[in-house]
């Protein structure tokens, strides 16, 4: 519907300086608490810089020396970032944090895609029950979760082999034997990310509104007919989401192969994390593991920016 | 808008004044004494078998008792946890004033890591080391550790009962490859379920330390070639090393997954397998912790190569006390590093007696004293270890762990199947070749 407004131009003359004098009330509205907002950041800020630019800043300087804490820092240019370009076991390590993401990561979202919709459909107490224990392993230590895997994963004695026993299956080494290693330590990495994911999972399923399921109803639609156009759409803010922050946080998996394998059989579970750590450890010289570690920020930030490409180039805001 | 701009800048200048606060007030520590002039210097070692633990704690106890100037605190270490902890201690300037070190000092000492012992601890001491363990503690004539014992790092263990059920001579194990698998094969059909015949290394770190012997006694050299320029495994010694470790993955003699560590016996003295391959500090732990085992467990030289000449196939292994370079309490730390190890042999002696006379010293007087000692007539194995086995033994390599850990990486993926030999060779010629042309190795190669 188009309004035609023959005197605008005379009323905008009219109107602008007011206009602007609302303008900058309405900032000085907006910003009266800006003091109080800036000390309140202040403590923030200092924790910020002192323990996270100032040591980033730190360790870019010292990537570029040769330092082992006891002699000064020797300065060598680009070697240290050489020798990591060059190193085929840092690229392995790398391809290997990818693969493991891809093991983890989607398995993770399916089946906490899954108990949300159990959980969304059932009974409010047993919902509740089903919440909590989901919940229950997010709780317990990576380290104390790698221990009781460990032992589930023993070559003679272990639950799982004596399970697989049972059905006359031979034991399997499985952090014992390269094929399996990884696997074996990826699904501890699920079970652990399951809990938030799905717990987000549910916020986000009973925001959807029920109209559109009472709508989808009358049409006559089941429920895969239901999941596909109605809950999947209206979550994919959210599905994006945990998807980067899935991804993040399993490349970035340390405390799990270091505690159950400790890189593994022949590098097969040596993530990106464990062996930067690996280096530190074992170097003389830290300029290597510090130009590793800043080589992985910059491989993750590349992935984490074209994700968010992806993601503006989704029409996702309501 | 200027006043968010100056509270930004005032925030800036809080920033930077803190973080400059911080960094200065780290790493700074008070003068040596305390108010009543007693010294206190941190001790760091290694967690060992159970008796040698007991005599760590034991002597650090004594010290104290001994004197009022220096307080020993120490704290013992596992094994695995060893690496990562004094690493984040050196980066913290918190390293222990004096600590336990295995292994070549090269890299130690290049770094700077070691304190001068020949400044803290008196010339007759660091005179009376054995030739045996000079090469471990000095370098281009200064002392930089003061060795404890040297001990043979592989030798092979068995079950004597185990090894008459299957028909054999308990008292003669195997002493080559071949024999090893005839014995095996013969054993293998008398296990019960969860039992092995053998429970040797099999990791890529294990492989690359315990197995520098073996690869001399089947190559008759190690993994470098002698002036260091190049690596030295593709031949017929290195492959067939690797495809005897194969045969017994292949034929199950071996389980698939370690049942206990390669420095330890619990698999051995839980009767779950038949033959062990370990140091011989393994035998101290049976006799602490597995008694009934001790007078039935054979011990003797790790089997020999085809070809091997008279090779030995086991390298002699060392533990040293060395004083940390940044340490402010180094002539306190070398006063109880000479007391405890490079004094009186009668403070030494139970360390020796109680480990099973395993351990081997390296000084005249505490080897006269321990062969004194009555129990040294009831350990038979005793003269094997010292006498036979220990005698031929080749010293640690001195080239950079990565070298050693490349050719064990090649040895895991030839014995798991995950490589072919010549793949795991050329892949570990590539890391070797990367290894030597990174740190320059040709010009430090020893000139002998």
């Amino acid at each position: 519907m188009t309004v035609t407004h023959p005197t605008m131009t005379e009323t905008e003359a009219l109107v602008v300086p007011d206009a602007r004098n609302a303008r900058r009330r309405h900032r000085r509205y907006l910003y009266r608490d800006g003091k109080i907002a800036y000390w309140l950041l202040l403590p923030a800020v200092v924790l910020l810089g002192i323990f996270v630019i100032w040591p980033a800043l730190y360790a870019a300087y010292l990537s570029f020396h040769d330092w082992s804490f006891y002699k000064a820092p020797e300065f060598v240019g680009w070697r240290n970032y050489t020798n990591v370009l060059t190193d085929p076991l840092f690229w392995a390590a790398i391809g290997r944090g990818f693969v493991f993401v891809a093991m983890t990561v989607p398995p993770m979202l399916l089946l906490a895609f899954g108990f949300s919709s159990l959980v969304v459909a059932v009974a409010r107490r047993f919902a509740g029950a089903l919440k909590v224990s989901i919940y229950l392993p997010t709780i317990i230590s990576t380290v104390i979760t790698s221990i009781i895997f460990v032992v589930i994963y023993d070559y003679s004695g272990g639950l799982l082999n004596a399970f697989l026993g049972l059905f006359g299956i031979d034991p399997v080494a499985w952090l014992g034997d390269p094929k399996w290693a990884l696997l074996a330590i990826a699904i501890p990495a699920i079970w652990l990310g399951m809990g938030l994911t799905s717990l987000i999972m549910v916020a986000a399923m009973i925001d959807i509104p029920t109209e559109y399921y009472e709508a989808a109803a009358m049409e006559g639609a089941n429920w895969w007919q239901k999941t596909f156009f109605i809950t999947i759409p209206q979550m994919k803010n959210i599905i994006l989401y945990l998807l980067v922050t899935g991804f993040v946080a399993a490349i970035q998996q340390l405390d799990l192969p270091l505690v159950m394998t400790q890189g593994g059989p022949l590098d097969s579970t040596t993530l990106p994390n464990l062996f930067i750590f690996n280096h530190f450890t074992n170097d003389v010289n830290v300029g290597y593991s510090i130009a590793a570690a800043l080589l992985l920020f910059v491989v993750l930030g590349t992935v984490s920016a074209l994700i968010f490409r992806f993601v503006n180039s989704e029409r996702l805001v309501d | 808008m200027r006043n968010s701009k100056g509270r930004i800048i005032a925030a800036g200048a809080a920033l930077l004044a803190a973080g400059l606060a911080l960094s200065a007030c780290s790493g700074g520590s008070s003068d040596g004494s305390d108010a009543n002039g007693v010294q206190t210097i941190t001790f760091w070692h290694r967690t060992f078998t159970p008796p040698e633990n007991a005599w760590y704690k034991d002597i650090v106890k004594q010290f104290n008792a001994s004197q009022s100037k220096i307080k020993v605190v120490d704290t013992e270490v596992p094994a695995d946890a060893w690496d990562q902890k004094m690493k984040a201690a050196q980066a913290a300037g918190k390293a222990p004033d004096i600590y336990t070190h295995s292994g070549p000092i090269q890299d130690a000492v290049n770094a700077g890591q070691l304190y001068n012992l020949d400044e803290v601890v008196d010339k007759s001491a660091l005179q009376e080391i054995l030739p045996i363990a000079q090469s471990v503690s000095e370098i281009g004539g200064k002392f930089y550790a003061y060795p404890l014992l040297v001990e043979a790092q592989t030798v092979l263990f068995w079950n004597k009962d185990m090894l008459t059920a299957a028909g054999l001579d308990p008292e003669q194990g195997p002493t080559t490859w071949d024999e090893l698998m005839a014995d095996c094969a013969k054993i293998k059909p008398t296990l019960k379920s969860g039992q092995y015949c053998i429970s040797p290394a099999m990791d890529a770190a294990t492989f690359a330390w315990s197995t520098v012997g073996q690869q001399y006694n089947f190559s008759g050299h190690t993994a470098l070639t002698d002036d260091w320029t190049k690596p030295n495994i593709d031949n017929d010694g290195y492959r067939a090393l690797m495809n005897e470790y194969k045969q017994l993955w292949d034929n199950g003699y071996m389980p698939k997954q370690a049942l206990a560590a390669y420095v330890e016996g619990k698999d051995f003295g839980q009767k779950k397998v038949a033959f062990k391959v370990s140091g011989s500090w393994m035998m101290s732990e049976i006799g602490s912790d597995y008694k009934d085992l001790l007078t039935k467990t054979g011990v003797g030289a790790f089997p020999d190569a085809p070809n091997a000449d008279g090779r030995t196939a086991t390298t002699l292994g060392n533990f040293k006390w060395v004083i940390d370079a940044k340490s402010k309490h180094a002539k306190a730390a070398g006063q109880f590093l000479q007391w405890a190890i490079a004094g009186d042999p009668a403070n030494v002696l139970p360390f020796f007696v109680n480990t099973q006379f395993t351990k081997i010293p390296v000084r005249q007087s505490v080897q006269d004293a321990v062969s004194k000692d009555e129990g040294a007539a009831d350990a038979p194995w005793s003269d094997i270890l010292i006498n036979k086995i220990a005698p031929t033994a080749i010293p640690e390599p001195t080239y950079p762990w990565d070298v050693s850990l490349a050719v064990g990486t090649a040895m895991e993926s030839v014995m798991k199947g995950a490589k072919s030999p010549d793949d795991a060779i050329k892949t570990a010629d590539a890391a070797i070749a990367k290894v030597i042309q990174q740190n320059d190795l040709p010009s430090k190669a020893p000139k002998n």
